[in-house]
């Protein structure tokens, strides 16, 4: 418990001094902003790029920092300092968790304050971020612990950032797409967000997605450390 | 009471065996060097000392064996490793923070800390903009700030300054005299003669020689001939032979013998002897 939050707090201040992480955890709240200030007084349009980049920073925001921090730790060789500290990887890897969806969820609370929501529709928001949130930050913490340095974590996330960021997106102009991304769990954040309300079908996407990447997180936990 | 026990350890990478069978023994309180040209292997014992890496035979610290060392045994250790880094974003004072966190360590133990290494007023500079000689005693102040009973250091002061390096040996002297034991290795055959109470030569994995440095010299030196210190400091060296003995019997009889002793070779020669190899890299 103390070296989780001696790991909270070491991470808050290398955060902030961390210019790179930093965008990436307010890029998508920023843009956002910017375009209802310019755009959003036409009908519809703020609800549509909330939505948008909501999706877009739950899957991206903490997919990215996770495997950043963690590949980071490695290549420093600052992961091994910590071990022969007496940091077990478990309480290593909660910390990170932790840190990575408070953050993504602290600086993703700014979409609340830019749309008018009714308390309905922003408690399904909340916990549809929250879901997409945990999710791409358990992809992250695979993505970190499968690589050995930021720029092999960066080669993976990216691209795996990438599909499901946009795919909700690209999602509203072909149905095809709109097929695919129903089976996809940022889709299925994406039309929580989008409809104001919890479905069966968002709850059954996020189990499977939640026992994969679980199931994954733990196997690599246990290949890794042999 | 043995702090750190090696029987027979054997480590290869595939087809490359790096460590051939290393038994040794540290005591409580010594200070142990592992002496070894580059490439001998000894990062990789420091790496199976330190739990890092699987090995063969039996390796053991604090009677524990090192594939299983937990949280109690790092309680007890620290280390000074290349592998391991400190977080080049925060400053001094924050990374030592974190460990002082992470051992329970008083926080007020910090400044202390880094008076011994020869970092204070260093608290608020960021760890990227340190010189190579000010990194290397923030990493020395960070294994030593819960003052752990063992200490490794793998080549502590390669790359630093003659003054630096002796800053650090004084602070590692002194971290002896309170009870700690501390397995350094190095290539610099003149730090292991003058700092280390004992050292093991290590060549391609195996040990090739053992004990106190300066009986190490002596047994290999050679009495063949003979090395003489005359009271005014000329120092002249002398065949053992019949023929000279009239020589030293003047220098006594005129009490300007300081000292007659065997040709004794240094560190590198003997390593040089017995592998054919320079010691340094
Ligand atoms: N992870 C590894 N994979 C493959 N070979 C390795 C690995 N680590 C070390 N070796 C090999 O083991 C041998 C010994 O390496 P080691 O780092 O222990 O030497 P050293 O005595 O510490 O040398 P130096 O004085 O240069 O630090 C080297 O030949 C090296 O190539
Ligand atoms: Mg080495």
């Amino acid at each position: 418990m103390t070296a989780i939050l001696a790991l909270l707090r070491k991470q808050t201040k290398d955060s902030l001094c961390n210019f790179p992480a930093l965008m990436v955890m307010l890029i998508y709240p920023a843009v956002a902003f910017v375009m209802i200030t310019a755009l959003g007084s036409e009908e519809g349009m703020s609800g549509m790029f909330v939505t948008m980049f909501a999706t877009m920073h739950a899957s991206f925001a903490p997919l990215v920092t996770a495997s950043n921090i963690l590949s980071e730790e490695k290549e420093k060789g600052t992961l091994r300092t910590l071990m022969m500290s007496g940091v077990s990887r478990l309480s290593y890897l909660v910390s990170e968790m932790l840190f990575v969806v408070s953050v993504s969820m602290l600086t993703g609370s700014a979409f609340l304050a830019m749309d008018a929501f009714t308390r309905d529709h922003a408690a399904a928001f909340a916990a549809a971020m929250l879901c997409g949130t945990v999710l791409s930050a358990l992809a992250g913490l695979c993505v970190g612990m499968t690589s050995r340095n930021v720029s092999a974590a960066n080669g993976m996330a990216v691209p795996i950032g990438l599909v499901t960021a946009l795919l909700p997106m690209l999602a509203r102009f072909n149905e095809s797409l709109d097929r695919a991304a129903r089976y996809l769990y940022s889709g299925q954040v994406s039309r929580v967000l989008e409809s104001g309300e919890l479905s069966g079908e968002f709850a059954a996407v996020m189990a499977v997605y939640a026992v994969l990447l679980t199931g994954l997180t733990i196997f690599l936990f246990i290949t890794e450390s042999r | 009471m043995t702090i750190v026990k090696l029987d027979g350890v054997t480590r290869s990478f595939g087809e490359k065996q790096v460590l051939g069978g290393v038994s040794l023994q540290i005591e409580k309180g010594e200070i142990f060097g592992l002496l070894g040209p580059s490439g001998a292997g000894k990062t990789t014992l420091v790496n199976i000392l330190t739990g890092q890496m699987p090995c063969g035979g039996k390796a053991e610290i604090f009677g524990m064996d090192c594939a299983r060392i937990g949280r109690e045994v790092y309680r007890r250790t620290g280390a000074v490793l290349d592998n391991c880094g400190l977080y080049e974003r925060l400053t001094c004072m924050d990374n030592m923070k974190l460990f002082a966190r992470l051992h329970h360590t008083p926080v007020s133990a910090i400044a202390e800390t880094l008076r011994a290494v020869g970092l204070d007023g260093s608290e608020g500079l960021r760890v990227r903009a340190l010189s190579k000689g000010m990194r290397q005693r923030l990493k020395l102040a960070c294994a030593i700030l819960h003052a752990p009973e063992l200490l490794f250091l793998d080549e502590p002061t390669s790359g630093l300054d003659p003054a630096t390096a002796e800053e650090i040996h004084a602070l590692m002297r002194r971290l002896r005299e309170s009870g700690a034991t501390l397995f350094l290795t190095t290539h610099n055959m003149e730090e292991a003669y003058r700092l280390c109470d004992r050292i093991a030569l290590l060549h391609e994995g195996r040990i090739v020689e053992e004990g106190q440095p300066a009986a190490i010299c002596r047994r290999h030196g050679s009495d063949a001939e003979l090395h003489i210190v005359t009271s005014d400091g000329k120092e002249l060296s002398l065949p053992n032979l019949p023929e000279n003995a009239g020589t030293v019997a003047a220098l006594m009889r005129e009490k300007k013998l300081r000292a007659i002793h065997s040709a004794e070779p240094d560190l590198g020669t003997v390593f040089l002897r017995l592998t054919g190899k320079e010691l340094t890299q």
